[in-house]
Formats: C-alpha cells, sequence, structure tokens
C-alpha cells in the first residue's frame, strides 16, 4: 500500500534531484561555456539558480510539514496495489506503444494497443473490441493524415496508407 | 482604435475555415465538458497540435470555441447524471439536478445553455471595452513593471490554487525552471540541453501539458470503479423557448455576468469560484418562494452565467498583459505563441486585426453556444451512455498523435509520457498543476523582463522599488502571501479546535 505521506516524500525527492540537477548544470555545462558568471546580460545561470534556491527553501519547509504533520486519520487516500494495477498497466502498455511506434510505425502498432487498453479497463474480449480499435484507430489516422496532411510514423517498413 | 480592430480582424473571422471551425470548436468543447473528468482544459489541450497548423484566427477561434462550449458542457451531466462534467458546473448540481428530478430536466439544460451564451456575451463585452484599455495603460510599462505583474500573475495563481500555498509555489517554480530549458536569449548559451538537439528550444509546450493533465487525467480514470456502466439517462430536448425562460431572471443574469467576468479578470480566481459566489449572491437576493437548492430557475442561471462570462474576463488579462488568469487562458497563451503572436500591448498595437478576430471569434462562440448548444442537446445525452472504457485509448491516442504531429518527433511522445508521470506524481501529493504550466508560459516574460531591468538599472534590485506601480505589484505580492499564510494558519487552528473536540456518539 502507497499512502499519501511516501508519495509526498516521493515528491520532495523529486525536487531534490532537480535542484541538485540545476546546480551540477551549473557548475559543469555552464560554467565550460562561460554563461554562469558575470552581468545579467552574460550570466544565464543567475536567474535558475535563484529559481532552484527558492524551490528549495519551499521543499525544505514542505519537508518539515510532512514530517510534523500528524497522520491522516482515515486511509483513504492510500493506494492500494489492487488500485494501481489498472493505472500501471495503461501506462506500461502506452510506454511500449510510443517504444514501438518508431520501429513498426502508427498502423501495424496502434490497433494492438488499443484492444489492450480496452482489455486492461475491462472489457471482454471479442470481435467488438477489434472492429471498435480498428475504427479508432484508421478514423484519427485518416483525420490526421487526410485532412492536417500529417505523416504519421511509417516504421521500418514505411508502412503509409495514401488516402 | 477598438473600431478599427474589428474591422480590421472582420475579413479574417468572415471566412469558412473561421466559421466552421468555431461552429466545431463549440460542440467539441459541449462534448469534452458533458464527459466527465475532461472539461474545456482538456479539450483545448487535445486539439492544440491540430489547431497550430491553422490560420491564427481561425486556430484562436477553435480553440476560445472549445473554452466556451467546455465551460457550460459540464451542466448537462451535472443536471442529468448529479455529476458535474466539470468542477465549473459543481454549483449547477444545486438546482439543476433538482429541476431534473421534478421531469424538468430539458427546461434546466435549456436555462443553462442560454445563460451560459448570455453570460459569455457580457463577458464578451468586458473583453472588447477592457482589454484595450488594460494594453493602453500597460504600453506604458517597462521592463521593471512587466517583473513584477509576472510575479504577481504567478504569485496569485499559486496561492489561490487548490492545495497548499507551498505546494502551488513549488509548482510555479518547476514551471519557471522548465522555461528556462533550451537555449539563453542573451547569452545564446545552452542551458539544462544535456548536448542534445532535441532540447535546444527546450520542451515543446505542447508534450508537457498534455502529459502533465491529459496522460495523468487517464490514467485516474482508469482508476475509477467500472469502467463499461452505461449510465441511464432521460432524453432531454430544450427548446428555443428556454431563452425567454433565462431572460426573466434578467437581472440575476446581469449581476452573476458581472461577478464572472470581475473574477475571470483576476489571476487565478477563475469560473469556479465566480459561479460559487454568483450562487450565494443569487440566493441570498432571492425572495424565499424561489426556493433556492429544490429547483429554482435563478440558481442555474447565476452559476452559468458567471461560469462562461469568466471566459470573457480571463481573456483580458491573457491579451492585453499576456499574464493568464488560469489554465486554459496559460495553454491560450501557449497557442498565440506558437502561431508567431505576443499577446500585450504590442499586438494591440501592431497586429490589430489578429486582436479583433479574436474579439469576433469568442462572441460569435457565444451565438453558436445558444443556438448549436439548445439543438445538438439530445446528441450529448446520447455520448454520455457511452461507457468510460473506449474513452481511455481515443484520449491517448488523440495524445500520441497530436504530439507527434507537432514537430514529427518521438522524442515529444516521449516527454509527454515523462511529463504524465510527472503529473501522476504531483496530482498523488495533491500539488497544483496549473501553475507548472503558467510558470512555463511566464517564466521568459519574467526571466528577460528581470534581466533587462537589471541592464538598465543603476542600483540593481532597488529599481523595483524605485518604479511606483513595479512596487505597488510587489506590495500586492507581499500582501497575497501574507493573506494565504492567515488563512492557512486559521484553517489549522480550526482543523485542530475539532480534533480535540470529537462529535458526541
Amino acid at each position: 500500500m502507497l499512502g499519501n505521506k511516501q508519495v509526498n516524500w516521493l515528491v520532495i525527492v523529486f525536487f531534490a534531484v532537480i535542484i541538485a540537477v540545476v546546480f551540477r548544470q551549473i557548475h559543469t555545462s555552464m560554467m565550460e561555456q562561460g554563461i554562469a558568471t558575470g552581468g545579467p546580460y552574460d550570466n544565464a545561470a543567475a536567474y535558475p539558480r535563484a529559481i532552484a534556491i527558492i524551490i528549495g527553501m519551499l521543499v525544505m519547509f514542505q519537508a518539515a510539514v510532512n514530517w510534523f504533520k500528524r497522520r491522516p486519520v482515515s486511509p483513504e487516500t492510500d493506494l492500494t496495489l489492487e488500485q494501481a494495477y489498472r493505472p500501471m498497466a495503461l501506462l506500461g502498455i502506452f510506454a511500449l506503444y510510443l517504444g514501438l511506434l518508431g520501429v513498426l510505425g502508427y498502423h501495424l502498432t496502434t490497433t494492438p494497443m488499443i484492444i489492450a487498453l480496452l482489455l486492461v479497463c475491462g472489457a471482454r474480449p471479442s470481435l467488438h473490441i477489434v472492429v471498435t480499435a480498428l475504427l479508432i484507430a484508421f478514423a484519427l489516422a485518416y483525420f490526421f493524415e487526410a485532412h492536417l496532411k500529417v505523416v504519421l510514423p511509417g516504421g521500418i517498413y514505411g508502412l503509409n496508407i495514401p488516402w | 482604435m477598438l473600431v478599427d480592430s474589428l474591422v480590421a480582424g472582420f475579413g479574417l473571422f468572415m471566412t469558412p475555415l473561421a466559421l466552421g471551425l468555431t461552429l466545431l470548436g463549440v460542440l467539441f468543447g459541449l462534448l469534452v465538458g458533458a464527459l466527465p473528468g475532461l472539461g474545456p482544459l482538456m479539450g483545448i489541450i487535445l486539439l492544440l497540435p491540430v489547431a497550430i497548423g491553422l490560420p491564427p484566427v481561425a486556430a484562436m477561434g477553435f480553440l476560445i470555441a472549445i473554452f466556451v462550449g467546455g465551460s457550460c458542457g459540464g451542466s448537462i451531466s451535472a443536471i442529468l447524471l448529479r455529476i458535474p462534467g466539470t468542477p465549473l458546473a459543481a454549483a449547477t448540481l444545486f438546482d439543476g439536478y433538482p429541476m431534473a428530478q421534478k421531469g424538468r430536466a430539458s427546461d434546466a439544460i435549456g436555462i443553462a445553455i442560454s445563460a451560459s451564451a448570455l453570460g459569455g456575451l457580457f463577458g464578451g463585452l468586458v473583453l472588447i471595452f477592457a482589454a484595450p484599455a488594460l494594453a493602453r495603460v500597460a504600453s506604458n510599462f517597462a521592463p521593471p513593471e512587466y517583473t513584477a505583474l509576472a510575479i504577481t500573475g504567478l504569485i496569485a495563481i499559486a496561492v489561490i490554487s487548490d492545495g497548499s500555498l507551498v505546494k502551488g509555489l513549488i509548482a510555479g517554480g518547476f514551471g519557471l525552471l522548465l522555461a528556462t530549458i533550451g537555449t539563453d536569449e542573451f547569452s545564446t548559451g545552452y542551458r539544462f540541453t544535456f548536448g542534445t538537439h532535441h532540447m535546444l528550444n527546450g520542451f515543446h509546450i505542447v508534450a508537457v501539458v498534455v502529459g502533465l493533465f491529459a496522460i495523468s487525467e487517464m490514467a485516474y480514470q482508469a482508476m475509477s470503479g467500472d469502467l463499461l456502466a452505461k449510465p441511464k439517462i432521460t432524453v432531454a430536448r430544450p427548446g428555443f423557448r428556454s431563452i425567454a425562460m433565462t431572460l426573466r431572471h434578467w437581472k440575476n443574469l446581469l449581476r452573476s455576468s458581472f461577478i464572472g467576468s470581475f473574477f475571470g479578470a483576476l489571476p487565478g480566481a477563475g469560473g469556479v469560484i465566480s459561479s460559487f459566489t454568483a450562487y450565494a449572491v443569487a440566493k441570498a437576493m432571492a425572495k424565499p418562494e424561489e426556493k433556492y437548492g429544490e429547483g429554482a430557475e435563478g440558481g442555474v442561471v447565476a452559476t452559468e452565467s458567471s461560469n462562461n462570462a469568466t471566459v470573457g474576463g480571463t481573456l483580458v488579462p491573457s491579451l492585453a498583459l499576456g499574464i493568464p488568469g488560469d489554465a486554459s487562458s496559460a495553454v491560450l497563451i501557449g497557442a498565440l505563441l506558437i502561431l508567431g503572436y505576443f499577446p500585450g500591448p504590442t499586438l494591440f498595437e501592431q497586429q490589430p486585426e489578429i486582436v479583433g478576430g479574436i474579439f469576433l471569434v469568442y462572441l460569435a462562440s457565444n451565438v453558436f453556444l445558444l443556438i448549436a448548444g439548445i439543438l445538438a442537446t439530445p446528441l450529448f445525452v446520447y455520448v454520455l451512455r457511452v461507457p468510460k472504457v473506449y474513452l481511455i485509448p481515443t484520449v491517448l491516442l488523440l495524445c500520441s498523435i497530436g504530439t507527434y504531429a507537432l514537430q514529427a518527433s518521438v522524442f515529444d511522445l516521449f516527454v509527454m509520457l515523462g511529463f504524465g508521470l510527472v503529473g501522476i506524481l504531483l496530482r498523488a501529493a495533491s500539488y497544483p498543476l496549473a501553475p507548472v504550466v503558467i510558470g512555463i508560459i511566464l517564466g521568459p516574460l519574467l526571466e528577460n523582463n528581470l534581466r533587462r531591468s537589471l541592464l538598465i538599472s543603476q542600483d540593481g534590485y532597488w529599481i523595483f522599488l524605485e518604479r511606483p506601480v513595479a512596487a505597488l505589484l510587489l506590495g500586492i505580492n507581499v500582501l497575497l502571501i501574507v493573506g494565504a499564510i492567515w488563512f492557512a494558519v486559521r484553517q489549522g487552528q480550526k482543523s485542530d479546535e475539532k480534533r480535540e473536540v470529537p462529535e458526541a456518539p
């Protein structure tokens, strides 16, 4: 079970990493380019440094609030693994789709992705969901390719429909 | 100046493409507004990639029409399902749903659409007269005033956003940091690009916004109960007589529209606050026999006219100053920037035809809302019966094609996914997302003007206190923060008191 408090700490860590990246970049890349010193015109690091410092102070304050805040009486905000399964599966399928999109192209990847998402969302396996997936995939492809002149990824096989 | 810009914009507005897209935008807006969980912001985000390939007035007409339609569409599900399609329609539920229970669903929806359109037209008048006046005042502003203004916009939104002040400020700061990624305009050095050419211009704002809002929303929708459920809804067919029914409450309509426009023009206030305020005022001024809360027509008139008038109000600072009033107007500013136009006094001086065109498409979208909204209601009622299971893959696919279409870049797709994960994380920890977008939009305005101010200053940062307008705005910022802290402390004390005095069993 992932509690609200743990998620709050995760966000604190996320912002701490961002601040660390800002300072690391200022002391490496920007220093090497010579844009981390000088007046307002030349010093491109002063502004992000100031923002990072302000965020850092706010994050420390928030961390203190998280530390001293009493745990909520009701565990309603806590997320169980059962609840998280569906969005996690959804994001996993979507990430896989994006990864394969450039390789296999839109037409080979989209229909299976929609079918997989429909199944994850609770639809029963049937011909109906295959037809629905084909309709959604090709209707959107037609709209973007034929009307908006967008060339969708063809992948290594160069699959594109000349509408 | 005003008439000139309207005349100049008329040619750009009176094209089949601009008119057709405005109508389409209203219908799409009503659709996304009616579907619980989507709303005008999501509608604008989803079709932003489509719009940025269009001529400017047609593109802005399309997006503004989605904003207008989406602000009204939430009332349909609020009235029929007792689930507001958007938070904007939450107050419409108080009287809209009881009206439906009494067999007056068609009247309630008709009044909601009529009040939205008429309130929106009132907001349009405010926009047309107030925006050029504000732009004239702002044309005297120099970098210090713009710096202070950008800080005010960001702080106001962080203060009023859902969640704590600190979380809002952190989110806003995160947006400001994101805006620094890419090539620095002054030194031409590279910041946070990690040696990749994909990041030389920073992250594409559309990829960031789609990820933050749309992807995270779909993940949350997937978590909700039975996605195959088909709600049982009775068919509603409002008629044009509902316009007359709405006009019977003309005092309420004018008052609520004024409240909506006023709150819209304040950065951060937005439609939710305005609709609840308008409802409270209308209820306080109503006669007891009107029975607010039990299906009073006036309740629907108040909330719907105010939340649509807010759209006009929110466009005033957005167009005249480049300071967005909420996340939707921030995305509209983003669209205008991508199209190559910089909101602010210069836009009014140098491209009056664009400003005039935007005014006209805004007015037209409200007229279309009145006619098409009433005629097409049965269609939206039918759409509400479609199970959510089909919505999630369609939205995700639209997100990916739309984001890819921006620059034919697979990198943008991964940026979108990455920000989707960030959005889920921030939402799970109750961080508001709107300040992130506002920070991205205001970031360049803030940094460029801050550095310009320091370049022209003889006394460093004292320049901000030497100039009266900048000093006044900074004073307002201090007051906003002090006020928010005082409010938070009071709330904390109240909840402590409640915890110490347990309720009797």
